[in-house]
């Protein structure tokens, strides 16, 4: 059956994604959310509900689960897709690993978001090394259409080839916007069919070898139609010699074609468009090097196409110091990289990016950097106060969600990956336990990380003996990533029904034998209690002390979240000592200067009443 | 035609909205539309900007120094994001008081030829009922001055298809107050 649609929408490039799963008619789609490829999953629902389609759609409860549920739908057939950040693909490499050897029967296809900048991530990691590492190909997509067009040919180059793909767009492509070509949808009817086949889904080492030596010869044969594609590999300019040309992929080729617009450089350089960076299409390469005196290889974010060019004798780029090491390569670096390539050469005399003038008068003007922050009345921020004052002097280990921002309170001293918050704790009260020193450790980490990677990591720990306090901070939703249901909150990624799990539950699975549950919003009792937990880790027979500190988000709930809002102002008695400011950190509050005491900025107050509890001098009361 | 825009404020301000009225007028107007967009940490109350290029582009970022209009919603934002702005470009700024603002930058946009062009946008939004709609009274201001290359009837068209049914007829009155407010 085909869907007839041919339009064009502006659309996100995760939107465009979504929309390329659903028109290559893929049954089931999983994911984990993750800055920047959170959009893909709720896209794919309003596609299903617009095109009125039978997907299978789920917020799996990590990114391994996700991987693994769509891999069992290809092997019965299916074709299936599973997003995630780059680096839940971390959390999903060892399936990947393995399915790469396996392989797979209906389209697989993998789409890693990467990051580079960092801009909401702990690492700046290329997942097209991931590909190289798994041996499955991958697909560099440089506009939101081209992402679209790529994932669909991405599950027929699975098909065909039994094989996953990995399809990698970077944050400027899942977050661009363009007018999109919209395609009909292409719905196969396949019924689920597993076919028993031991020696391959089962293999033991033995046939593991033989499932490596396949892998090897299909690598070879995709390499070779890579080299013959001339829809993602491509060349613009005059295809003839020159004395400078450059090979580029993914947002830095549009980048790149911009500024030689811009610039009216368009004659003479000729470009090398790579949309398959491995395998990597080598006798095309190998080609356009040898017809130019020097090549430059532009891409994001790590070497991966340089490192594979055998003979880099012409060649510049990361490898030859021309390119710097980290961070994205925004139009201005680019341009300036080009500017500094085509002066060495002699080719062109540029200027480098920016007004001189102009950075400095903004510099002298010292303004503020607007870190992000907890919002004003996030329970959050009410739950880390409460542990500072409770704890002064513990070890704060932390995990991944909007909570990182607890290190504006200082409350924060680790953030590592999901789950470590309580995997730190652990390795810290044993490093310190071993010396016979009992020092306070608090953990803290959200719902969805508790869901996503907590149970293992609390499980060993009580298991293990250690000792410290957790606080789960249950705001019953995924909210960094744009409010993602949990497994706790029991709707699935459709908004229909699923089982509730409940967190008090589950952490009693795991072994805890001191569980309390409050609203972080009354701040004296959580205090009270984290010192009462506190005894309990230090006391014969004790063990972790789990609080789970429930309230809802108020960016999600807002009507629910505040219940019995408290008024607040502030007195006279304000002297302007900056206390809540800088250890209370609500972005409702700041210092008028000109008076030295701190005002409430009403636009952004939301009544919570919990900055009460924040001034010292007793400045903060109810209205 | 070629239009690059950047929209800069702070997460909450409708930087996200406004781009959208900007890209449906692209999309109306026929042109290929590019841009880019901040999600994630920094919707925390962070810096958010948003580029968005009409006409004839590649890329979905915008380049210092080549941008052709600037409408900044926060006074600081606007400090950090004038270095997009080339020369001969205009921004239109969100300021409560624009005296405060920088003289020596002042001099320096008037050297680059760069129109500035600054009304308190909140301001005027708080007394219509919530400065939610200083996204819309800037945009319409700036369609009043007439130094923009878009025309009322095409924005308010645009404005209309993109409004929730629930704030239709108030974001079209707000609309038709920056335009006044914008007019020589």
């Amino acid at each position: 059956m085909k869907v007839a649609k041919e339009e064009t929408r502006i659309l996100l490039g995760n939107v465009a994604i979504a929309r390329g799963i659903i028109e290559a008619g893929c049954h089931v789609v999983t994911s984990y959310p993750g800055t920047p490829s959170s959009e893909i999953i709720p896209a794919v629902v309003e596609f299903k509900k617009e095109l009125g389609l039978n997907t299978y759609i789920e917020w799996s409860a990590n990114e391994k689960v996700a991987f693994d549920n769509a891999l069992a739908a290809s092997l019965t057939g299916k074709r299936a897709a599973v997003a995630m950040k780059q680096v839940g693909l971390n959390v999903a490499s060892d399936s990947l690993m393995s399915s790469a050897y396996t392989g797979v029967i209906g389209g697989m296809v993998v789409i890693s978001c990467d990051d580079p900048g960092p801009h909401s991530s702990q690492t700046e990691q290329d997942s097209r090394f991931f590909a190289m590492f798994a041996k499955v190909p991958v697909y560099d997509p440089s506009t939101p259409q081209e992402a679209k067009e790529m994932v669909k040919e991405a599950f027929e180059l699975s098909e065909t080839y039994q094989i996953p793909v990995i399809v990698r767009p970077t944050i400027r492509v899942s977050h661009a916007k363009q007018s999109v070509k919209l395609s009909p949808v292409n719905m196969l009817d396949r019924q689920a069919d597993f076919k028993k086949d031991p020696e391959r889904w089962a293999a033991t080492p033995k046939y593991r070898f033989v499932l490596h030596k396949k892998l090897n010869e299909v690598l070879k044969r995709i390499q070779e139609r890579f080299e013959d594609d001339s829809r993602w590999n491509y060349e613009v300019g005059n295809r003839g010699e020159g004395p400078f040309g450059i090979i580029t992929c993914s947002v830095s080729f549009v980048v790149l074609m911009d500024i030689l617009e811009e610039l009216n450089l368009k004659k003479n350089i000729n470009v090398l468009k790579i949309g398959t960076p491995y395998p990597l299409p080598h006798k095309r390469v190998a080609e356009f090097i040898e017809r130019h005196k020097k090549v430059l290889v532009i891409e994001e974010t790590d070497s991966v196409i340089e490192s594979q060019i055998v003979d880099k004798n012409k060649v510049l780029g990361r490898l030859s110091g021309h390119i710097p090491l980290q961070g994205d390569l925004a139009p201005d670096v680019i341009h300036d990289i080009l500017a500094s390539v085509l002066n060495e050469l002699g080719i062109a005399d540029l200027e480098e990016s920016g007004d001189e003038k102009l950075r400095k008068l903004i510099e002298g003007l010292d303004i503020d950097v607007r870190r992000p922050t907890l919002c004003a009345g996030c329970p959050e921020r009410a739950a880390f106060f409460a542990i500072k004052k409770a704890l002064p002097k513990a070890i704060y280990s932390s995990d991944i969600g909007c909570y990182t921002l607890g290190l504006n309170l200082k409350a924060v001293d680790t953030v590592l990956d999901m789950g470590a918050g309580i995997t730190l704790a652990s390795g810290f009260y044993h490093a310190y336990h071993q010396d016979k020193k009992d020092i306070p450790i608090v953990a803290t980490m959200g719902d969805s990380t508790f869901f996503h990677s907590g149970t293992a990591s609390l499980l060993s720990a009580v298991y293990n003996n250690a000792r410290f306090v957790l606080v789960i901070l249950d705001n019953e939703i995924t909210a960094m990533t744009g409010m993602q249901p949990t497994p706790g909150l029991g709707i699935t990624a459709d908004g229909s029904e699923g089982k509730k799990i409940s967190l008090e539950e589950l952490i009693k699975g795991c072994g805890v034998g001191w569980i309390e549950t409050i609203d972080p919003y009354d701040v004296e009792n959580l205090v009270k209690l984290l010192k009462k937990a506190r005894k309990y880790t230090q006391r014969s027979g004790g063990g972790i002390a789990v609080i789970v500190a429930r309230h809802p988000c108020l960016i999600r709930y807002p009507d629910v979240c505040m219940e019995s809002p408290v008024k607040v102002e502030i007195t006279d008695d304000c002297d302007g000592c900056q206390y809540c400011v800088d250890y209370f950190e609500c972005p409702a509050l700041y210092l008028r200067e000109e008076y030295n005491c701190v005002e409430i900025d009403r636009n952004l107050c939301v009544d919570c009443g919990v900055c009460i509890h924040a001034c010292p001098k007793g400045a903060i009361i109810p209205v | 035609m070629k239009v690059q825009i950047i929209l800069a404020g702070i997460g909450g301000q409708g930087i996200l909205f406004s781009s959208k009225i900007f890209s449906e007028l692209g999309l109306k107007l026929g042109l290929d539309i590019m841009g880019s967009e901040t999600h994630g940490m920094s919707q925390r109350g962070g810096s958010v900007i948003a580029h968005l290029k009409l006409g004839k582009f590649q890329s979905p970022v915008i380049r210092t120094g080549t941008a052709d209009i600037l409408y900044s919603f926060e006074e600081n934002e606007t400090y950090r994001t004038l270095k997009f702005l080339r020369r001969g470009s205009v921004c239109f700024v969100n300021l409560e008081d624009p005296g405060r603002f920088d003289q020596k930058v002042l001099d320096y946009l008037k050297e680059k030829e760069i129109t500035f062009r600054s009304f308190d946008a909140s301001g005027a939004a708080s007394k219509i009922g919530s400065v939610m709609f200083a996204n819309i009274l800037l945009i319409g201001y700036s369609v009043g001055t007439g130094l923009v290359p878009f025309n009322y009837e095409d924005l308010r068209y645009v404005l209309e298809s993109v409004s929730k049914k629930k704030n239709l007829e108030m974001n079209l009155k707000v609309f038709e107050i920056g335009v006044r407010e914008g007019k020589p």
